[in-house]
């Protein structure tokens, strides 16, 4: 409906430019500046905090507050703003190679990164230590607030840790004996060092990886293990010998033992028998001994005779016949054809 | 009249825009009135107010400062050349002097940084032996139970790492305090042979792995013969004792048999002869054979019967 103006008495109409429809416009356009600023009030209000995370709120550059996980207020437009920091994250620091692709079976890289892991051990040796360090953001403000480049230094710290313990050990303890005492070690160490540069970083563990002596050197390493390994084997090998030996040596002696045992029975019972054997026959011999003893030739030839090959009677009164007797072999036949005939 | 209240706002917030200025948590500022500074530092946090279009703001980071040196080739005072690599850590301490001095840039006082700090570093380990920026302490070696006899003993240094750090600390101290800059810790990050002493190095390290393997292998030859020298005295022993007693049983066994027999045998002249007579019966019978040629005199026993029974 256009809008329509009487002059006061009766005049001429005037014709108005339609004022309704701007006044309708500009209060449309209000309330659309109204809205956009509620959202950008509301946008710019409210922020969430991850379950890990820890807020910390600066209010025109001055720190109000920390705020734990949750939905949070804060005031509009950067007056207060919020700095994320996840302090219930672990993390991990890797010296000496890098993960390049985290998996079951990770990926991972040297190269380049000697220099990170190249140093010197107390003995004056050169040893590749490879390491990792896993850490967490303790205190958010000293994290955020204390020290420029936090994650550089804290590196730093890392390198210079490490090398002064293993400059304090032997190259032996580095690659073999001492891996436990040197992580316990160097985990003080660090958090000593995170703690007087007010860090906010708590050290969880040090875990030392490969640790090996430089590659030149590594074969000579490889031989002292192998002479190891031999010196075992040898002993292992005697041990075994004198195993295999020793308790059949024990059971072969037992059994001489048990032998003569048995000889000994097998004597004195025997010797037992043939004696009382002998007793009761010289009992009965005692009655009758001409007879007895005349019996026993004359049985004892009856058993020899026949058994004999040849039988020579020879009459004691032809003389110089035993002489003839030339009595091996030859002599002895040619006499005996000679009387056979 | 509209028009000049909104003109007003536009100029009073561009007046409050340029008067007002936040100070983060990390910062200091100075304020300086036609390059010249006004009044203390500002260095607590918050909304600060400043006189618009006259005083500037300069504003330097509050934190310790990173400074990384570059790796140098250098001797130590026994003449080894080795890899050195240090950092440290600094601040602002004073940021009128810094803007003084060092016309309030970063990039500047790294530059005096390096200056500095390069030359005490090189100053400190030419003065010092290897070991000296090695090690830490006079810790011994911990004794491995595997290698009693291959200890190698560390040797003991006088000052070491930590101590030297601080020398180079000291030293560089003195020299910055005026700059408005404070250094708070120089550590060794890290510490390398260089290459021309490498291979003398390597050389003496696969010599050191050679002796400790030999070892290990003469060590087991040894404690084989050991080992097998016990199985022969054992074997030895137990073999020696076994026969001892066979031996002594059956010695005992052969007395008791002698003894019984004798008992026996022995009761009087008859019993002897009767046994004499016996055993040459029983030789007579065991000793005759086939090819055994038996030659009997007529006037033996035998034939005297028959001579004596001819009718």
């Amino acid at each position: 409906m256009p809008f329509e103006t009487r002059g006061p008495a009766g005049g001429p109409k005037i014709e108005l430019p339609d004022f309704s429809r701007l006044t309708k416009n500009l209060g449309s356009l209000r309330w659309i500046v109204v809205v956009v600023v509620i959202v950008l009030v509301l946008m710019t209000s409210f922020y969430t905090v991850e379950p890990e995370e820890v807020a910390v709120v600066l209010r025109l550059g001055k720190l109000v507050r920390e705020e734990s996980p949750g939905l949070h207020f804060k005031l509009p437009f950067n007056i207060e703003r919020q700095i994320k920091v996840p302090i219930q994250r672990q993390l991990k620091a890797e010296f000496g190679f890098r993960t390049v692709r985290a998996a079951v079976d990770s990926e991972f890289t040297t190269r380049g990164l000697g220099v990170e892991s190249s140093m010197l051990t107390g003995d004056l040796n050169a040893a590749v230590v490879e390491w990792v360090v896993q850490y967490r953001i303790a205190e958010a403000e000293k994290y955020l607030f204390r020290v420029r480049e936090v994650e550089d230094t804290f590196r730093d710290m890392s390198e210079a840790s490490m090398r002064a313990v293993v400059g304090d050990r032997t190259v032996n303890e580095v690659i073999t004996v001492g891996r436990q005492e040197i992580e316990d070690q160097v985990k003080i160490v660090l958090q000593d060092l995170c703690d007087e540069y007010q860090t906010g970083i708590r050290v969880d563990r040090v875990v030392l990886q490969s640790v090996n002596p430089p590659d030149p050197v590594k074969a000579s390493f490889n031989e002292v293990n192998q002479a190891e390994q031999e010196k075992e084997r040898l002993i292992n090998e005697a041990q075994a010998q004198a195993n295999q030996i020793i308790p059949r040596a024990r059971g072969e002696a037992q059994r001489t033992v048990q032998e003569a045992e048995g000889y000994a029975l097998d004597r004195v019972n025997r010797a037992e028998g043939d004696a009382n054997r002998f007793r009761a026959f010289f009992e009965e011999y005692r009655k009758a001994p001409e007879v007895t003893r005349q019996r026993l030739y004359l049985e004892t030839l009856g058993e020899v005779l026949p058994k004999a090959g040849r039988k020579l009677v020879i009459d004691d009164s032809i003389d110089g016949l035993l002489p003839l007797l030339n009595l091996d072999g030859a002599g002895l036949s040619a006499a005996l054809q000679g009387e056979d005939r | 009249m509209k028009r000049g209240i909104l003109i007003g706002i536009v100029l009073g917030a561009l007046l409050l825009s340029q008067a007002l200025y936040v100070v983060n948590e990390w910062e200091q500022v100075i304020l300086t009135q036609f390059g010249r500074p006004i009044g203390d530092p500002v260095d607590t946090p918050g909304l600060k107010f400043r006189i618009p279009f006259i005083q500037d703001v300069h504003r330097f980071d509050r934190r310790f400062l990173e400074w990384s040196g570059e790796p140098e080739e250098l001797p130590t005072s026994d003449k080894v050349f080795i890899w050195v690599d240090v950092y440290a850590r600094w601040r602002i301490s004073d940021p009128l002097r810094f803007l003084e001095n060092l016309r309030g840039e970063e990039d500047r006082a790294q530059t005096v940084l390096d200056d500095i700090l390069d030359g005490e570093t090189r100053n400190a380990v030419a003065k010092h032996r290897l070991l000296e920026v090695i090690r830490s302490t006079n810790r011994e070696a911990a004794i491995d139970p595997t290698q009693t006899d291959i200890q190698v003993s560390l040797e003991a240094i006088e000052l070491g790492r930590g101590a030297i750090s601080r020398e180079i600390l000291l030293e560089a101290q003195g020299k910055t305090s005026e700059l408005g800059i404070e250094i708070l810790d120089v550590q060794f990050r890290r510490i390398n042979y260089g290459e021309s002493v490498r291979p003398d190095v390597y050389n003496r390290m696969i010599s050191e792995r050679r002796r400790i393997a030999d070892r290990f292998r003469s060590e087991g030859q040894g404690e084989q013969a050991n080992i097998l020298g016990e199985m022969d005295r054992d074997l030895k022993l137990i073999q020696s004792e076994a026969y001892r007693e066979a031996q002594t049983i059956i010695g005992d066994a052969d007395a008791e048999a002698t003894g019984i027999f004798a008992d026996a045998y022995d009761q009087s002249a008859d019993s002897r002869s009767f046994y004499e007579f016996l055993k040459t019966m029983e030789t007579f019978r065991a000793t005759v054979a086939k090819d055994t040629t038996l030659i009997l005199s007529t006037e033996g026993d035998f034939y005297r019967f028959l001579k004596g029974s001819t009718p």
